[in-house]
């Protein structure tokens, strides 16, 4: 046999054309006739619209039209961002879409965005989400109310509400969804545990931050089939929700998904509707490229949050009971909300004897609500892993060995009222236990710190299929509709030559559209590796199966005594025996030929979760007089289930971590009290610079999921979420402050250090 | 609107031409007008680096950048990097050592480097890090682009002494 | 808009003579606010290659032309001595590589963005700023030059030509700079400057309006009158008038050491 290619670090597939210009990203390829269109964006986060002035902007050079929702051919009237792409009647966010201007050129569109005019009717804004629910408040949307029914939401991780109960709250029309979490009668619990902590944790709005902004382009063919070229997640979803959009059937929408320039979360039907519609009512090719500024006001970050958290423990360190109120702001999401997924994550991956939890999912007059990373789980990790180092402090014990005693095992029964699966906490930590830099936590100089934290993601499922191909040349092409946002494709390449027996290098990846592509679901919830890789899989073997019976005859040996190596058929202990893919190949692929073409199809329909955990450490140090905390290493353990290709795990890890750090001292989306945007672009929104990022050590740690391909799950999610509270872990450990609320920047660190006169 | 004029510009060693307005900027010259898509719009603050382009050898954002202020230069884009059909050993470097995911910030990066090297041979970490602040990056968390620029130093060390 | 490329100065100052003509040099503060639309200039007059650029150092004084470049500044084996050195030091910490390689002192000054590095070190180091006209030349002190938030004794059709320093043997300079992390763009910077003679100057920048010299012999926190602070959403007054102090205090600490040969 030759070496596995599981396990071994290769670059990815793609890094020849990234790094030569020839990949083509949404915004870069040429289409003859496009016009391009330019957003008029609401100055207003409440409002009505009054009237949009045109003339003026479609008297200058160049402008084609300038479009509102009525110009569209919506065919319903919803109000979420698919079914009403352009405010119809109510703008309920400052950045909201209210009119496209389309010109023949950028730079003609951009000139005449100015001389577009819009009136409102102003209606007061609401911006505190803590205020918004109480009873009477005023409503932030005051027209019309629909809950979307796309199925956005299942792509990130579909976790189930909790259980109804009996009692009301009063609560104002804000409030869009609530989640009750109760097992337990934890506030007796609470009452009679030897140590209890709480606090109020903060987390506010955050930005995916892709580099790539926004784009889409469409156009309709002669035969009126509506193409749509995009930087998306998901071919397949983007299609039902323009289908959903504009009444068309699917097979009139084809969704080719480009390469994606960084999505995170953020790339899911939000410019589509825009392109499509100005296409479907111009009958001309549209691209729509958002500058960065407007990605900043009309796109779709992180909820902001607050979480109300106690917990509870004995005194030999065994957790008790735990109770969080957690109040999401959905801004002006009707569809989804994340308070079910982080009132499900606030519990970490330990065991509670009790729990008593709830969400709150909240409307504003801020943003749209979208996915970024982890949705919800960074913010539900700072308040608990927080609380799990003060709980340490109080009960005098090692804040790892607490975590650890607590950690949750196979089948342990969590919040969600489900076992877990096989997950790797348990293992996390026992790897960070041994590394230097905790060994090393008590001796560091004045005011450097070593902080501790864990979190975990439990992963996502969708059906999805796959084809492998083998070509004349005894090359394999594997199809998937798999978007490639984490190096996927790559992991696709080892999976199917691992299984098929060729060398990686003969096997390419291509990325099917939903005309021609087996189905996959978006790209998100960690899932892609778990999902379409297991389906990578089964194609593989089932090509293998047509091989082997075709060499069989070739070389009248049976199936089972052959074996596929580097390419080539070969009887097993008789190697000489034997005969190259590529000359079977050669011998189904032409006229009059003797066997079936050598391909495979492979579904898969995962119903088993994969969790994937992981625990980080951070170093930091903190400039007592300027308040700014300086990173210096940082440590992230993970179970990966098994690391198809540890490079591009690695990568994965570092780049969720760094997300994290943003998370922990910079990322802030911003408001005033009348809703309009303080931070809209990289002069006041700051995202982690090279010089920022501190080496990060990875730790890979495999605890194979027995469902995945070769033992793989999904990774992505998972790295980000406990980075910020191992941050703030550390700064606690420097200089002896709690901060409650992200980021921590200068002036709130050396606020904080004022008033504790630490 | 103020004529456009065919600007006259040395690109990727080639005399070409395209049509702009004093305006224009530079990135738009390249992409919508020499169709040179690798140079990429990241931010419209001259903040995010991923227009990095090559001008006489040095490092400049092409969104801050007018064309015109481009003539007579010679521009390098990430398409005129390659040295006769074999990868940069900067290139090479990015792709061997994982220094890049989606994609979009690598040309800038590989630019912004190719400028670093040329100046600083032998940079130590904290002095490409330093040298990478004006390039963003949101997926790696920069690390194995750091190993790519030093791996790519070295090569490069090697490649003259050779 | 038009763009016209003189040849010579004097055709620039006849271009700068038009209504609304702006000199263009490396474009990195003028064509960002190009670009938000804040200015829209008629005429761009691009002075970018003109022979403007330069550091000439002689005995007593070092003369840096307009259009050096930041780059040139951080690089200059000239400006490696004490007395010079926080030039080189709030160049390297001004934007980013890019930028530096564009950017320009004269275009910077001219500009006079509150928060930017340069003003405070041009202060601090007792700088002449040149300025020429069609009608002549005149020369004003940096503390003449800055008369608030993008505002500065620059005359409409008038170039930044040179920048001139006085040197003080035997001196040393420092800037020190808390940056906001999304900008870089300094929240409080101090350039300061020690003596041999015991005389010192701190000049701060990123406070208010514009980079301003405080009293010789004050201490930098006291001396800071309210009405001079900027505070905002991020860094609030109290934040800003304490920074104040701590870089102030840093740049001279490092300024003396240079000026003692203990430091780096």
């Amino acid at each position: 046999m030759s070496e596995s290619v599981i396990g071994v670090s290769r670059p990815r597939v793609d890094a020849p054309d990234k790094v030569t210009g020839a990949t083509h990203f949404a915004a870069d390829g040429h289409v003859h006739g496009l016009l391009h269109a330019r957003l008029v964006l609401s100055t207003e986060a409440h409002a009505l619209l009054q009237r949009v002035e045109r003339d003026a902007a479609l008297a200058m050079p160049g402008v084609v039209a300038v479009l509102t929702a009525d110009d569209l051919p919506l065919a319903s009237a919803g109000s979420d961002r698919t079914t009403e792409p352009l405010a119809r009647t109510e703008v309920v966010f400052a950045g909201q879409p209210v009119a496209l201007v389309v010109a023949e050129s950028e730079a003609a569109a951009e000139d005449a965005v100015e001389a577009v005019v819009v009136e409102y009717e102003p209606l007061p804004a609401v911006v505190d989400v803590e205020d918004a629910m109480l009873p009477g408040r005023a409503l932030a949307r005051v027209l019309e109310e629909d809950a979307g029914g796309g199925d956005l939401e299942s792509i990130h991780a579909g976790v189930d509400k909790g259980q109804e109960d009996g009692e009301e709250e009063q609560l104002s029309g804000n409030v869009l969804d609530t989640v009750h979490r109760n097992a337990g009668d934890a506030t007796a619990l609470l009452e009679t545990s030897d140590v209890v902590v709480s606090g109020t944790f903060r987390t506010p709005w955050v930005y995916q931050a892709y580099i790539e902004p926004q784009v889409a382009t469409a156009w309709l063919e002669p035969n009126e089939t509506l193409v749509v070229s995009t930087s998306t997640q998901g071919s397949f979803v983007t299609q039902r929700e323009l289908a959903r959009a504009f009444g068309l059937p699917l097979e009139r929408i084809r969704v080719i998904a480009e390469p994606l320039g960084g999505a995170f979360g953020g790339k899911l039907a939000l410019m589509e509707p825009l392109a499509a519609g100005a296409a479907l009512a111009l009958r001309r090719p549209v691209r729509v490229v958002l500058t960065r500024a407007e990605d900043f006001q009309a796109t779709n970050p992180a909820s902001a949050q607050v979480t109300h958290l106690k917990i509870g423990a004995r005194k030999d360190g065994t957790l008790t009971a735990i109770a969080a109120r957690m109040i999401v702001d959905r801004g002006s999401n009707a569809g989804w909300g994340v308070e079910g997924i982080t009132s499900l994550l606030v519990a970490g991956p330990y065991r509670w004897e009790a729990h008593e939890i709830r969400g709150y999912g909240v409307q504003t007059n801020r943003f749209t609500f979208g996915a970024y990373r982890g949705p919800g789980a960074p913010t539900a990790a700072f308040a608990l892993e927080t609380l799990m180092d003060e709980l340490a402090v109080e009960l005098e014990l090692d804040p790892l060995e607490l975590r650890l005693q607590n950690a949750v095992v196979e089948d342990d029964v969590g919040v969600s009222g489900n076992p877990f699966p096989r997950m790797g906490a348990v293992e996390v930590l026992e790897r960070i236990r041994t590394h230097p830099l905790w060994q090393s936590r008590d001796s560091l100089p004045d005011n450097e710190g070593v902080g501790l934290a864990a979190g975990y993601w439990p992963g996502g499922n969708e059906p999805a299929a796959a084809v492998c191909r083998v070509n004349q040349d005894g090359t394999m092409t594997v199809v998937t509709s798999a978007v490639d946002m984490s190096g996927v494709n790559t992991g696709f390449a080892a999976i199917a030559a691992e299984t098929f027996g060729l060398s990686p290098d003969q096997v390419r990846v291509v990325a099917a559209d939903t005309a021609t592509g087996p189905y996959s679901g978006a790209s998100g919830g960690s899932k892609v590796t778990y999902t379409v890789g297991k389906a990578v899989l089964k194609a593989a073997e089932a090509a293998r199966e047509k091989l082997l019976a075709a060499a069989s005859d070739e070389l009248e040996i049976a199936p089972a005594d052959l074996e596929v190596v580097d390419g080539v058929v070969r009887a097993v202990g008789a190697p000489d025996h034997s005969i190259t893919v590529a000359e079977i190949s050669g011998k189904a692929l032409r006229f009059g030929g003797r066997y079936e073409p050598i391909e495979g199809h492979g579904g898969s329909a995962q119903t088993r979760g994969a969790p994937s955990v992981a625990a980080h450490l951070a170093h930091a140090r903190v400039d007592r007089e300027t308040g700014e905390i300086t990173l210096l290493a940082h440590v992230i353990a993970q179970d990966v289930g098994r690391a198809l290709n540890p490079a591009l795990v690695e990568g994965q890890m570092r780049g969720g971590a760094a997300q994290g750090i943003g998370w922990a001292l910079y990322e802030e989306l911003v408001h005033d009290e009348n809703g309009q945007l303080l931070t809209g672009s990289f002069l006041d929104y700051a995202i982690p610079l090279a010089e920022r990022v501190p080496d990060i050590d990875t730790l890979i740690v495999e605890v194979p999921a027995p469902d995945g391909p070769f033992g793989a799950k999904g990774i992505g999610e998972a790295p980000v979420i406990a980075a910020a509270p191992a941050i703030a872990n550390a700064v606690a450990a420097a200089v002896g402050i709690r901060l409650r609320e992200l980021p921590m920047t200068a002036p709130r660190v050396w606020a904080t250090l004022e008033e504790s006169g630490a | 609107m103020p004529a456009a004029r065919q600007l006259e510009l040395v690109i990727n060693g080639e005399r070409r031409s395209a049509e702009v307005e004093p305006r224009t900027l530079l990135v738009h010259a390249l992409r919508d007008g020499l169709g040179l898509t690798g140079t990429h719009v990241g931010c419209d603050t001259s903040q995010c680096g991923a227009c990095t382009v090559l001008l006489d050898g040095r490092a400049v954002k092409s969104c801050t950048m007018l064309a015109v202020q481009a003539e007579g230069a010679e521009v390098t884009t990430i398409e005129g990097f390659a040295r006769n059909d074999e990868l940069h050993p900067i290139q090479r470097a990015f792709v061997e050592h994982h220094g890049l995911q989606c994609g979009f910030c690598t040309p800038g990066m590989i630019l912004t480097a190719s400028d670093l090297l040329t100046r600083a041979p032998d940079p130590d970490d904290a002095t490409i890090r330093r040298a990478l602040r004006g390039n963003f990056c949101r997926c790696t968390g920069y690390q194995s682009i750091v190993d790519s620029v030093r791996a790519a130093a070295t090569a490069l060390r090697e490649g003259e002494a050779a | 808009m038009e763009h016209v490329r003189p040849s010579t100065l004097d055709e620039a100052l006849e271009g700068l003579a038009a209504p609304d003509a702006k000199a263009l040099a490396g474009g990195q503060s003028l064509l960002p606010v190009m670009k938000l639309r804040i200015v829209r200039p008629s005429v761009l007059v691009d002075i970018g290659r003109l022979e403007l650029g330069g550091v000439h150092m002689s005995e007593n004084e070092l003369r840096l032309g307009a259009l050096t470049t930041w780059n040139e500044l951080e690089s200059a084996q000239e400006l490696e001595r004490p007395a010079l050195a926080a030039l080189a030091e709030c160049a390297s910490g001004i934007g980013d590589l890019q930028v530096r390689n564009r950017g320009t002192l004269g275009g910077s000054l001219a500009h006079a963005d509150p928060a930017s590095d340069m003003p405070a070190v041009v202060l601090a180091l007792g700088a002449q700023i040149v300025l020429r006209a069609a009608s002549g030349e005149r020369t004003v002190s940096a503390e003449e030059f800055f008369l608030g938030p993008f505002t500065t004794a620059l005359g409409p059709a008038e170039l930044i030509t040179e920048v001139v320093f006085p040197l003080v043997e035997g001196s040393g300079s420092a800037y020190v700079k808390v940056e906001h992390p999304a900008s870089g763009f300094a929240l409080a910077g101090a350039a300061a400057v020690v003596r041999p003679d015991g005389g010192q100057s701190v000049a701060l920048t990123g406070m208010g309006g514009q980079a301003f010299l405080l009293a010789s012999d004050a201490n930098p926190v006291d001396a800071l009158p309210d009405a001079e602070i900027y505070g905002d959403r991020f860094a609030p007054v109290e934040y800003r008038r304490h920074l104040a102090g701590v870089v102030a205090r840093r740049a001279l600490d490092r300024a003396r050491e240079r000026m003692e040969g203990t430091g780096e």
